[in-house]
Parts: structure tokens; C-alpha cells; sequence
């Protein structure tokens, strides 16, 4: 499913003189099989996040490749790859992004409009989207009128709306209490079984890391060999 | 993303500062209403002039006011020059007349008129278009038709001190003739000097048709159309050429009838232009409506260009405040584009929904501009023959149009404003698909 193959990557700070590289990732190799959830764990600071997002197209890597789907997308330019993230990434972030002016219902439909599906169908797939993630009766409340777990199942709708086979995740429980997160832990992995839909998973938080089938430990950059669970 | 949720998209995204919107609107429509309104003008004086030199002269007609004989000599037309034109391919008539060259007297009962008396040639004078509005055309010599208006040039002798007209000039009420004219027996009362003494003759005329009225209320015909015979008479009496009653020195000697009013009737008006540039390689000093119009349309088209460039300046600056506005609403939504951007909306997208947001601001507001510019349009055409009345204390020509708008200046107007708005949407909507995502995301935008 993912594929990342040597990948290296450093941020460049300051203006000309005063440049400075920061080096992030170094020779990052590893593979995401299909149906799988696989965690990625390191200290704050690894580089995991930057690491998720390469493979998200959001930054784009100094060296090396990443294959999803048997697709190059590394290669991708900025509208290619927004395309290929709409028809098959689905994203969980730690702070929720949802849009403030939008109802749940609004923030969920959101990539279906983006898909340019038309409206009967999108109403349908929408509701069942959030009868899905339990929040259906609460299709109207802007996000500021609900609670952080609340929150994070209507950007994990969102995610689900498109049906990807891919679900990316920064953190999702960063910002939940305790009972909220394994509530969430249990949901990823009810749509991992019932739906087979892969993910990626960054997290610093061992009970996170423990529902990967395999987890990957980032330090300095790179990746420490054999830490599998 | 369809059309239709693109404009849902756009207008959501219009509620969220009304108030702001609502001013760029405003603005916009004010460089709108501006645009048409100055514009307007141009278009409303030169339909103004197009009609007022239109009206009453035959789009036709090609005026010939003699020939140039080289070394800046200029002759008169004569019969060969008459027989010349009409072979002119396009040419429907040839009228021509020649006016007396002095102005009778005309009396019947107790009325008298002074009028000119003209000599035309009716078969070519009817090819051409010239109506009776009663009676019948002239068929013995001394039979004539008289204009629309001399009836209303004939009067009784005023009362000793005492004058005939009224304050406008027309003749007083009891003194004007209110009678039939076809059927009528006049003496036309031509005279000639002779040793500084005047001397009189009177030629009894009968009048059998009056002619129709011109379409321009002003206009007064007051001509008596007589007979080539009477024309000839009168020459003979005077022994002058055209009856002027004082022999001019230098005068040529006769050679010849020379017509002082010849006009040239085209087919249709696309043969004008050709006849026109004929005479003229011929020699001949011509006028033509068509000719002068092309003329008078040049300079209005220069004149309305110039009002819509100093039109599109006020558009321009109104632009300035969509680019404002459209760049604080791209600021604003900096954090929902990052996360549109981060799910998957393409670059294109976003750039065409900014785009569509301000071409609907130009939209809007050339849509309220020009319903306003309408109005204002139509206010200044009411009020200013009101305005004129007053200040010169004399009614206006009738039909003047200071402001006229167009289907096309409406057109013009809305895609210049379209085009500018559009134009100044551009780069805000570009920066829109700049925004990045993960700084969005972290609000730091
Ligand atoms: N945009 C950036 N510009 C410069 N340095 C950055 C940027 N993003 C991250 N870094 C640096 O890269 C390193 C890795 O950051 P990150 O990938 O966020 O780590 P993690 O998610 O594992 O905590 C950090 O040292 C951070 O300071
Ligand atoms: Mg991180």
C-alpha cells in the first residue's frame, strides 16, 4: 500500500548567510501492507510528523521516493497530488481541522462537494457517515458546539466519507482525554476489520501504539531496525 | 466541484462580512454607474445630431452645388451636366431648380404674402419623393403649387401704426388668412429697376396643390413652384438672367440655363457613397448626408471612446477596493483554505472560487449601477429641456437627448466592469492557492 524508500529531508532556516539546514530524516525505508494499522512512534522532535507529512504531499522530500497504491507520488505536482488525496486519503489530525463555519454535516460533505458528487447522493452518503461515527443527531451543531471527541469523530467522518483505502493519522487521540481515546483506538480498529481500510498512524502514546500490527520507531531521523510489536 | 455548489460556496463565503461586501459592492456600482452615465452622453448627443441632421433630408440624396472648372473657377450646372447625371449608375432622380432671383409679392383678395417662387422639374421633383398633401400637380404654365406654409404668410394689411405680427411671429389672429388655397387665383408681383425707378408686373397665377408637411414641426415651407414658362417671363421682363431685378455687373453672358439647386437621389443608400466619389473625380462639389455622417460618426466614435476610458478610470479605482477586499477575505480564510487545500480541493478550485467571488461583487454591483445609471439618465433627459427652458428662456430643440444608453453601452459597460473586477480578483485568488497547508493548519497565517 505505502511504500517509502530512502527518504531524506531537511528544512532550510534564515535568509541567505544566515541559512541554516536542520536536518529531519535520513534514509527512512519501510513498507505499509494493505489492511493494516501501523504505528509510528519516536520522541517529540523524530521527525514522524514531518515524515507523514511527505507522504501526505504537503511538504515535498529532498530525496528519495514514496509509492502508494504502486503510484509515484512523490513525483506529483501540487494539483496531481491534491487529486490523488481527495480520491484516496482519507486524514485524522490531532487538532480535528475542522472548518468553523461549517455544521458537522457541512464539514463532512465537504469532500464529496470537492468530488463534485451530486447533491442526493452526497445527502445519503453524508447522514450515513455520521450514523456511522454516532453523531447524527448532532449533524447541525457547528464545532464549537461540540466536544473534543465529539470533534475528532466528525473529522474522522470526514475522512470516511470518500471511502479511501488509506486513512492518515497525526496524533488523533493528542488532544483527548483518556476514555475518549480508547473509545477512538476501539473505532479505528472496527473500520480497520469491518471495512479493511489501512493506516498510518503517528503517536507518541504507547497505548496507541499498541493497536498497530506493526510499529516503527523513529530517533534522530531514522529508523531503528526490528522494533516490530 | 460542480457549478452550483461553487456559487452556494461563493455566497456563504459573501455572508461572512456583510457589511465590507456591501461597501465593495457599492463602490463598484458607483464606478458603474459613472462609466454609463458619462458614456451616455456621448451616445445621447450624437443621436441627438444624427437625428436632427437625418430628419427631413433623404439619407439619399446628393447635394451637386456646381463644377470646379480648374484655376479655381466654378460653374454652374446646366442641362449637359443634368443629362451627365443621369447616366451615374444609382441614380434614381435628378431634381433641379432654380430659384427666382427675387422675392414677388403674392396677392389674393386682400391678402398678401412675400414668398420665393421656384421653377422645378415635377416628373424627376416626384421620383424624388415630393408629395402634395391636396390638389394636384401644375400642368399649364401659369398653374402653381404653393409649400405647406404659405397660407400661413398670408395676411391682411395691418392698421395704420399698427403691426400684422404677433410676439412669436406669426401673423395676428384677424389678420390671417383662413381659407382654402387649391383653386385660388393669385398675382405674383415681380419688379425690375430700371433708371432707379421700380417698375411692376403682375402675373395671374392659379394655385392647384399645396405640399405635404415637412415631418419637423419648425419647418416652413412658404415656396411658390412655378412654371418654366413664368420663370421665363419673368426673365424676359427683368432681361436679366434668374429675374433679378437690377442688371449685376460682370454678369456672363447667357449661355445657357444654370440650375441653382440640383440633387441627386440614389437607388438605396449603399449606391450614395458611389455616386458620391463619382461627382467628385468629376469635378463637381457635392454634399451627401451619408458622406457627412461618416464624418460626424468618426468623431462621436472618438468622443465615446474617450468618455468610456475616463469611465473604466472610476472602475479602476473601485477595483482597488475589491482587490482589498478580496485580499483580506483570502487572509481571513486562510485556515479553512489550508484544510480544503489539505483534503483534497485542487489549487484550481480554490482560485475559482475567490475568482467567482469577485466577479460576483463586479456582477452585483454593475448589475445596481446600471439600473441606477438608467434612472439617472432618464432624470437628466427629463429635467435638462426644463433646466435649458429656464436658462435661456427658449424650449430646447425638440427630440434633444443629453444622455442615451444603448443596448451596446450597457453591454460595453458590464464587460468592462466584469473584465476589472475580474481583473483585480485575479492576484488574491492566487495567492489563495499559495497558502500553505501546514502553516494554515497551525494557524499560522
Ligand atoms: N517547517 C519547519 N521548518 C523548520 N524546521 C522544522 C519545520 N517543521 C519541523 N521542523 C523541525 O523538524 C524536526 C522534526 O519535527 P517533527 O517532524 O514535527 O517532529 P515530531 O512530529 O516527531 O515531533 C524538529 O526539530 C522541528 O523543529
Ligand atoms: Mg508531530
Amino acid at each position: 500500500m505505502i511504500d517509502v524508500r530512502e527518504l531524506s529531508h531537511a528544512f532550510e532556516i534564515g535568509k541567505k548567510e544566515k541559512k541554516t539546514v536542520i536536518p529531519v530524516l535520513e534514509g527512512v525505508s519501510f513498507s505499509v501492507e494493505k489492511g493494516e494499522i501501523v504505528t509510528i512512534v519516536g520522541r517529540s522532535g523524530s521527525g514522524k510528523s514531518t515524515l507523514l507529512n511527505i507522504i501526505s504531499g504537503f511538504i515535498k522530500p529532498k530525496h528519495g521516493e514514496v509509492w502508494i497504491h504502486g503510484e509515484k507520488v512523490s513525483d506529483y505536482n501540487e494539483g496531481k497530488f491534491a487529486d490523488f488525496r481527495l480520491a484516496n486519503l482519507g486524514f485524522i489530525f490531532q487538532s480535528f481541522q475542522l472548518i468553523p463555519s461549517m455544521t458537522a454535516y457541512q464539514n463532512v460533505e465537504l469532500p464529496l462537494i470537492l468530488k463534485g458528487m451530486p447533491e442526493k447522493e452526497r445527502q445519503q452518503k453524508t447522514e450515513e457517515t455520521l450514523k456511522r461515527v454516532g453523531l447524527i443527531e448532532y449533524k447541525d451543531h457547528y464545532p464549537s458546539e461540540l466536544s473534543g471527541g465529539q470533534q475528532q469523530r466528525v473529522s474522522i467522518a470526514r475522512a470516511l466519507v470518500v471511502n479511501p483505502p488509506l486513512i492518515l493519522a497525526d496524533e488523533p487521540t493528542g488532544s483527548l482525554d483518556s476514555e475518549t481515546e480508547n473509545e477512538l483506538l476501539q473505532f479505528i480498529q472496527e473500520l480497520n476489520r469491518d471495512l479493511g481500510i489501512t493506516f498510518l498512524i503517528i503517536t507518541h502514546d504507547e497505548k496507541v501504539a499498541a493497536i498497530g500490527h506493526k510499529t516503527i520507531e523513529i530517533t534522530d531521523g531514522r529508523v531503528m531496525e526490528g522494533v516490530l510489536a | 466541484m460542480n457549478v452550483k455548489d461553487q456559487f452556494r460556496f461563493v455566497r456563504q463565503n459573501m455572508k461572512k462580512n456583510k457589511t465590507r461586501l456591501f461597501m465593495t459592492i457599492l463602490a463598484t456600482a458607483i464606478g458603474c454607474t459613472f462609466l454609463i452615465v458619462l458614456a451616455s452622453v456621448g451616445f445621447g448627443l450624437h443621436k441627438s445630431i444624427i437625428q436632427d441632421v437625418m430628419e427631413d433630408s433623404l439619407v439619399t440624396e446628393v447635394q451637386v452645388h456646381g463644377k470646379e472648372a480648374g484655376e479655381g473657377n466654378f460653374q454652374g450646372i446646366k442641362d449637359e451636366d443634368i443629362q451627365h447625371f443621369q447616366e451615374i449608375t444609382g441614380v434614381k432622380a435628378v431634381t433641379r431648380r432654380q430659384s427666382l432671383q427675387q422675392s414677388p409679392i403674392f396677392k389674393t383678395e386682400d391678402y398678401t404674402a412675400q414668398s420665393e417662387a421656384v421653377s422645378a422639374y415635377f416628373p424627376e421633383e416626384v421620383k424624388a419623393g415630393f408629395e402634395l398633401s391636396e390638389g394636384r400637380l401644375p400642368e399649364k404654365g401659369n398653374e402653381v403649387v404653393v409649400g405647406s406654409s404659405f397660407a400661413d404668410g398670408l395676411s391682411l394689411e395691418p392698421k395704420e401704426g399698427e403691426n400684422a405680427f404677433n410676439e412669436d411671429g406669426t401673423i395676428k389672429e384677424e389678420l390671417a388668412y383662413k381659407g382654402e388655397l387649391v383653386g385660388k387665383t393669385i398675382e405674383m408681383e415681380v419688379i425690375k429697376m430700371e433708371d432707379g425707378k421700380e417698375i411692376k408686373k403682375s402675373i395671374p397665377l392659379t394655385i392647384t396643390g399645396v405640399t405635404k408637411k415637412p415631418s419637423k414641426e419648425w419647418m416652413q415651407i412658404r415656396t411658390v413652384f412655378i412654371s418654366e414658362d413664368i420663370f421665363k417671363e419673368v426673365e424676359a421682363f427683368t432681361g436679366t438672367p434668374g429675374g433679378n431685378p437690377e442688371q449685376i455687373e460682370g454678369t456672363p453672358e447667357d449661355n445657357g440655363r444654370i440650375y441653382d439647386s440640383v440633387s441627386l437621389y440614389a437607388k438605396d443608400v449603399e449606391a450614395v457613397t458611389g455616386i458620391n466619389d463619382k461627382l467628385k473625380e468629376d469635378n463637381y462639389m457635392v454634399y451627401s448626408i451619408v458622406n457627412e455622417m461618416r464624418q460626424i460618426n468618426m468623431v462621436f466614435t472618438i468622443l465615446k471612446i474617450g468618455l468610456l476610458f475616463i469611465g473604466t478610470i472610476a472602475l479602476i479605482i473601485a477595483s482597488i477596493g475589491i482587490y482589498n477586499t478580496m485580499t483580506m477575505a483570502v487572509t481571513e480564510r486562510a485556515p479553512d483554505i489550508g484544510i480544503m487545500k489539505a483534503i483534497g480541493a485542487h489549487p484550481k478550485t480554490i482560485k475559482r472560487i475567490f475568482v467567482l467571488e469577485s466577479s460576483y461583487i463586479g456582477l452585483l454591483g454593475a448589475l445596481f449601477g446600471t439600473i441606477v445609471a438608467y434612472g439617472i439618465s432618464y432624470a437628466v433627459n427629463l429635467a435638462l429641456p426644463l433646466v435649458l427652458e429656464r436658462v435661456f428662456e427658449e424650449a430646447p430643440p425638440e427630440g434633444l437627448m443629453l444622455s442615451y444608453i444603448p443596448w451596446s453601452l450597457t453591454l460595453i459597460s458590464v464587460a468592462i466592469c466584469l473584465t476589472v473586477t475580474i481583473f483585480s480578483g485575479w492576484r488574491p485568488a492566487k495567492r489563495a492557492t499559495q497558502v500553505d497547508v501546514l502553516k494554515a493548519m497551525r494557524r499560522e497565517v
